[in-house]
């Protein structure tokens, strides 16, 4: 049972805050090619949210959408929103093969479960095919196992037999797990893996075309379970003038390098929503509020004001 | 300069001795006489324009007397002879020989030192023709001079019939270990099967080569084949590696189980460098990302194929049995490698999940089973459209209803009754007919 039976995707809002955040990050590649010409690949599941909005919002009309659950496929068919939207049918780790990464594409990796060998190998296969001027981002569950009883079961053992020891950082113990201690594991550990493909995939490439990764996002945000979006750009060396001019930088939420950019989002009223709308945004960076609202909740708020979902019951 | 004028000079000259011994420890006899095979078959590839060898052989005899390998791949020209063949080490301006196999320049020397004490190398062209004969005792005598000498030669042969054309290299005096082993069954055994699978490719040409008398045997290097069910095919050339091309061939797909030879096949200018390989020096296990080579798999036949007209860029070792891990080429190829096999292991996987359920008869059949058995069984070589492997996409499979069983007791006089009522001979009809009796007036939903 995927977890769309679950939860309506729409329904996240920290997933709905970093959804919107990276569409408008999406808009700044133009400097790369139109972005109408990239294509894009994610797990639109039932909902398609991620590809409405891009479709919209961007207008991307090559999309494709990984579906790993094969027993209903007309229930798939039926719920695409546009026709643009083509669904492959199978484990991503079977249907990625299958696509074709020759021309500038957006993949979005939106995994429920947590790093296994199996997301490393999908990485294996876009990192070694993607060209310059691909995003590729990955969404990974971050929470910790749980301690279990058997005290030899540790977490640094327990990834170390999912993925392989030589895969795991060095400098990596049983204390750099708890809290949002695992979600820093795995970026290095995702990141690494980038960087060894890459690597290698250069051996055939003369200065100027050496492909490099710039890492562009370093989400961490928590519906529910605790989660890691992680992801950049792959560009050809002769083409950072390229990236410099996106200026993904002027982003609030954009991180390039191991700080996490959090997404929380406070619980408000739609009449405190409208009382501190009406102060933003705020001049010089000014404090906001409102009556009885917390500080912190207030300011978290300003941050994000722009990406903040209003959910409402509607008549369609 | 005289070593009385020149007090300075501190010796640090190899002597001989040394130079063999260093020369013949780490390979061992097989390698010894597997090089001078590729000699001969580097010989033949330097002829042959249209990939067929079936105008060539080679013929080796081994003995306790002595160990010969004669062949009519051209011959070695006194030139190569004078320069190359007899030296230690490849000068640095020496020509390449395209697509060969030999490449360091030992090969032909080593040989003979760890073989015997006596050497005879009898080669014509057609031009030109030598013979080279040395007891490898008194050359180790002659502290100071390295040199060999030609026994006879005739730079410009005239006369020469297209049938005396060709290489007889003799060693005699074998030595002890050496004239043991060639009296070993196994052993003859294992030195055949060594040069079937190193030169595989060229025998599967034509190329024929016999041991003892007896023609070596052709190695099937196939695919299973159908609409439904395609082996994967990829082929790149690389400049930016050194002055030559190296061209890369991938094929890789099923074939009848076979849990010894299944795996991951590599070529090197068409000698087989590594045999069914199932370790992490390929795509295996967990530092691919992958899983380890499993029963599962053994279904699975990868060959990969690397040609060059500078052998010095092929990923192979010095000793041409295996691959250099360390080759920033083989690593990306590897990733090719890794991409191709993933979907293959995906379907292997999920034939043996079906077959699994079948045997639990929880499904009637296998579908990815049925497309297996129609497949026909078809060469590499005639595989020639890029592509990724094409297999029929898992289905979900509708399976049976669990069934559990139920046995009770209850009193005879009871079960007659019910018997007459629901109109049946047997106490297990009674107990089923008043189940579904149940399960029909109390669990509707």
């Amino acid at each position: 049972m995927g977890s769309y039976e679950e939860i309506n995707y729409n329904l996240r809002p920290a997933k709905c805050i970093e959804r919107k955040m990276l569409c408008e990050a999406f808009g700044r590649l133009s400097v790369f090619g139109k972005i109408e010409s990239y294509g894009y690949i994610g797990f639109g599941s039932n909902y398609f949210t991620d590809f409405s909005l891009f479709h919209k919002a961007l207008n991307i009309c090559n999309m494709t959408s990984i579906e790993k659950d094969t027993s209903n496929k007309k229930r798939f068919e039926f719920n695409k929103p546009f026709s643009c939207i083509k669904i492959e049918f199978g484990n991503s780790t079977e249907v990625l093969p299958r696509l074709n990464l020759d021309s500038k594409k957006i993949v979005w990796l939106d995994y429920d479960g947590k790093l296994t060998k199996d997301i490393l190998l999908d990485l294996n296969y876009i990192f070694s095919k993607a060209v310059s001027g691909s995003v590729i981002i990955v969404s990974i569950n971050v929470t910790p196992e749980t301690l279990s009883d058997e005290i030899s079961e540790s977490r640094l053992e327990k990834i170390k037999v999912e993925i392989g020891s030589n895969k795991v950082p060095n400098d990596t113990s049983e204390k750099s797990f708890p809290g949002w201690g695992t979600a820093r594991v795995c970026r290095k550990i995702i990141l690494n893996e980038i960087s060894q493909i890459l690597n290698t995939r250069n051996a055939e490439y003369k200065k100027e075309n050496k492909l490099c990764y710039r890492q562009l996002f370093n989400f961490h945000y928590s519906d529910n379970a605790k989660m890691l979006t992680t992801g950049g750009i792959i560009y050809d060396e002769g083409h950072e003038s390229h990236l410099t001019r996106c200026s993904f930088n002027d982003l609030s939420f954009v991180r390039e390098n191991e700080e996490e950019y959090i997404i929380k989002v406070p619980n408000l009223t739609f009449k405190e929503i409208r009382h501190l709308d009406e102060q933003l945004p705020s001049k010089n960076g000014e404090e906001i509020s409102a009556p009885a609202v917390k500080p912190s909740d207030a300011n978290n708020y300003k941050r994000i004001y722009r990406y903040f979902p209003s959910f409402t019951e509607a008549n369609l | 300069m005289n070593e009385n004028i020149d007090n300075n000079i501190i010796k640090a000259s190899p002597t001989k001795e040394l130079f063999i011994f260093m020369l013949t420890r780490d390979i061992p006899l097989i390698r010894a006489i597997l090089d001078l095979v590729d000699n001969s078959v580097d010989g033949a590839t330097s002829i042959v324009t249209d990939g067929d060898y079936s105008n060539f052989w080679i013929q080796i005899e081994a003995s306790e007397e002595k160990f010969s390998i004669s062949d009519n791949c051209g011959g070695i020209s006194i030139k190569t002879a004078r320069d190359y063949a007899f030296r230690f080490g490849r000068p640095k301006d020496m020509e390449l020989t395209k697509g060969s196999i030999g490449k360091f320049g030992v090969g032909m020397k080593r040989s003979f030192f760890k073989l015997g004490n006596r050497f005879r190398v009898d080669s014509t062209t057609s031009s030109s023709k030598f013979i080279v004969e040395h007891d490898v005792r008194k050359w180790l005598e002659e502290t100071e001079n390295w040199h060999f000498q030609f026994k006879e030669k005739d730079e410009k042969k005239t006369d020469i019939s297209e049938n005396q054309i060709g290489t007889k290299i003799e060693v005699a005096e074998l030595f002890e270990n050496v004239k043991k082993n060639f009296c070993l069954e196994n052993y003859i055994t294992e030195i055949k099967s060594e040069i079937e699978k190193a030169h595989a490719l060229t025998i599967e040409k034509g190329l024929s080569i016999s041991f003892n008398g007896q023609p070596l045997g052709k190695r099937t290097l196939t695919f299973l084949n159908s609409d439904e069910l395609k082996p994967a095919f990829y082929e790149k050339s690389f400049e930016n590696f050194g002055n030559s091309v190296i061209n890369a061939k991938i094929y890789a797909g099923i074939s009848e189980r076979d849990y010894e030879k299944g795996g991951w096949y590599i070529f090197c200018n068409g000698r087989m460098v590594l045999e069914a390989e199932q370790t992490s020096l390929t795509t295996w296990g967990i530092s691919n990302n992958m899983p380890k080579y499993h029963p599962d798999f053994a279904y699975f036949k990868g060959f990969v194929f690397f040609d060059s007209d500078d052998a010095e860029l092929l990923p192979w070792t010095t000793t041409k049995t295996g691959v250099d891990a360390d080759s920033s080429f083989y690593k990306l190829i590897r990733l090719e490698m890794i991409n191709i096999i993933r979907p293959i292991l995906d379907f292997l996987r999920n034939l043996a999940t079906e077959r699994a359920l079948v045997e639990k008869e929880a499904i009637d059949y296998s579908p990815l089973e049925k497309s297996y058995q129609a497949t026909k069984e078809v060469s590499y070589s005639n595989i020639n459209e890029k592509g990724n492997f094409i297999a029929p996409i898992k289905i979900k499979i509708q399976s049976r209803p669990q069934i559990g069983r139920i046995q009770y007791n209850r009193p005879l006089e009871d079960i007659k009754k019910l018997q007459k009522i629901l109109k049946v001979y047997s106490n297990k009809a009674v107990g089923e007919k008043t189940f579904d009796y149940f399960v029909k007036m109390e669990c509707e939903e």
